[in-house]
């Protein structure tokens, strides 16, 4: 191959992989935006049951029940104004705990429960040592109690 | 700036400054790493997985960074003709794109066990993969031009029109709904508590001055191949 | 989930690409300038 050849070739290539970034950025971005829902989006939508869709949302305080399997929970996936109660089978991902955020793909049951194929559990920014989150938990419920006293 | 321009003097400031970089960055990084590991406090939601921080973060920013400096280079390239320049330029391509390489792995292994997933399509990741496929692009695109010339210009306005997608990189947690959390580190503050704060700072700063070592081995590695290559045309016209 | 291998395998990943980025630079750097040192040497 003449360096010329060469070189045209290889320009090629930079030229489709920027392309092909590109699409790829765009496709991702617009396929998520199609199939998201939150409780609120959701409960609006009447989505048939047994459809592939994806429920964000936070995992309410208090909601996560685990069966005695020990693989099954059942949780209420909430936003502002509504709740949606969520069932999974499987190893939840370490940050998923009540309160925090969690997207989950499935599909509706026709008694309206979200069956979860997977469970994605979001991290907020904060990093603390679990010592001192321990202190920190420990410090908010004995102001709480003082108050309610 | 054009004090630099001349090669020798370069050469005379970069041979003693790489082994002093590469070692001070060495020693810093090991620190880092043996501090992470082994003196870090437990997380208190993802437990251990919390010490991939400290190989994540500096990458991430290397990634990041390389690419910034390949921007400017560029464009002091193109406007000042600095002879050194677009050499820099191509120095930082594939250090860069190991450290994006590193960046997306490592956070890859990290999201199974936290998030619950090797990956997701968001903006953070994609933008970041992005970046990846750009070093591949514009190292390309180096290789196939020749050092002078027209050719090595389409390779420094590429690195400019690529830089791009660093602020989209940097803003993608804030323009979309992403799995990827918000910035820990802003100006206003860290939201990462000290106990990981310090190791991570001293791996980003070792791993920075590797880097800076790594950049000066391949300038010093183009500059003597320039020389090999002027010296062959002299003797065959000789 | 156990935790330590997705940490070892992190470090591993970083530690090799450091390394062969590391070890091939410098390997490259050394043959190119002791040939351009020769060839000075020789004209």
């Amino acid at each position: 191959m003449k360096p010329k050849h060469q070189r045209l070739l290889l320009a090629l290539i930079a030229v489709v992989a920027l392309v092909s970034a590109g699409l790829i950025a765009a496709s991702a971005l617009r396929e998520e935006a199609s199939y998201f829902y939150t409780p609120t989006t959701l409960a609006a939508a009447n989505v048939p049951p047994g459809k592939a869709i994806r429920l964000g949302g936070m995992v309410q305080k208090g909601s996560i029940v685990r069966a005695a399997d020990g693989v099954s929970i059942t949780f209420i996936v909430q936003d502002q104004e509504r709740s949606q109660k969520v069932a999974y089978r499987g190893i939840t991902p370490d940050l998923f705990v009540e309160g925090s955020g969690v997207v989950a793909d499935g599909r509706l049951r026709p008694d309206r429960v979200f069956v979860a194929e997977s469970l994605l559990a979001k991290h907020d920014e904060n990093y603390v040592p679990k010592e001192l989150a321990d202190i920190d938990m420990t410090a908010a419920e004995n102001t709480q109690n003082t108050v309610s006293q | 700036m054009h004090r630099f321009a001349n090669p020798a003097r370069f050469l005379r400031i970069a041979k003693p400054l790489t082994p002093a970089l590469f070692w001070l960055g060495l020693l810093l990084t090991l620190i880092a790493c043996i501090w992470g590991l082994f003196f870090t406090p437990t997380e208190r939601l993802m437990g251990d997985t919390v010490k991939i921080l400290f190989v994540h973060v500096p990458s991430a920013w290397l990634g990041m960074g390389g690419w910034t400096g390949i921007a400017i280079a560029s464009i002091v390239q193109l406007v000042w003709r600095h002879p050194l320049a677009g050499v820099a330029a191509r120095a930082i391509a594939v250090p860069g794109a190991t450290f994006a390489a590193i960046c997306l792995i490592t956070g890859s292994i990290w999201g199974r066990p936290t998030w619950g997933t090797w990956w997701v399509w968001d903006g953070r990741l994609t933008s970041m993969l992005v970046l990846f496929f750009l070093y591949l692009g514009y190292i390309a695109l180096s290789n196939a031009s020749s050092e002078k010339g027209d050719t090595s210009r389409v390779a420094a306005v590429f690195g400019v029109i690529g830089a791009v997608n660093i602020p989209i990189i940097n803003r993608s947690v804030v323009w979309w709904e992403s799995q990827h959390q918000k910035a820990s580190i802003t100006l206003g503050g860290s939201s990462i508590d000290t106990a990981y704060l310090v190791p991570l700072f001293i791996a980003v700063v070792g791993f920075s001055l590797l880097f800076g070592a790594l950049v000066l081995m391949r300038m010093r590695t183009a500059l003597a191949e320039m020389r090999i290559e002027a010296r062959m045309r002299r003797m065959a016209q000789g | 989930m156990p935790h330590a291998p997705f940490i070892i395998a992190s470090f591993a990943v970083t530690g090799v690409f450091m390394t062969w980025l590391i070890v091939s630079s410098y390997l490259s750097m050394r043959r190119a300038e002791a040939s351009a040192d020769a060839l000075r040497e020789q004209s």
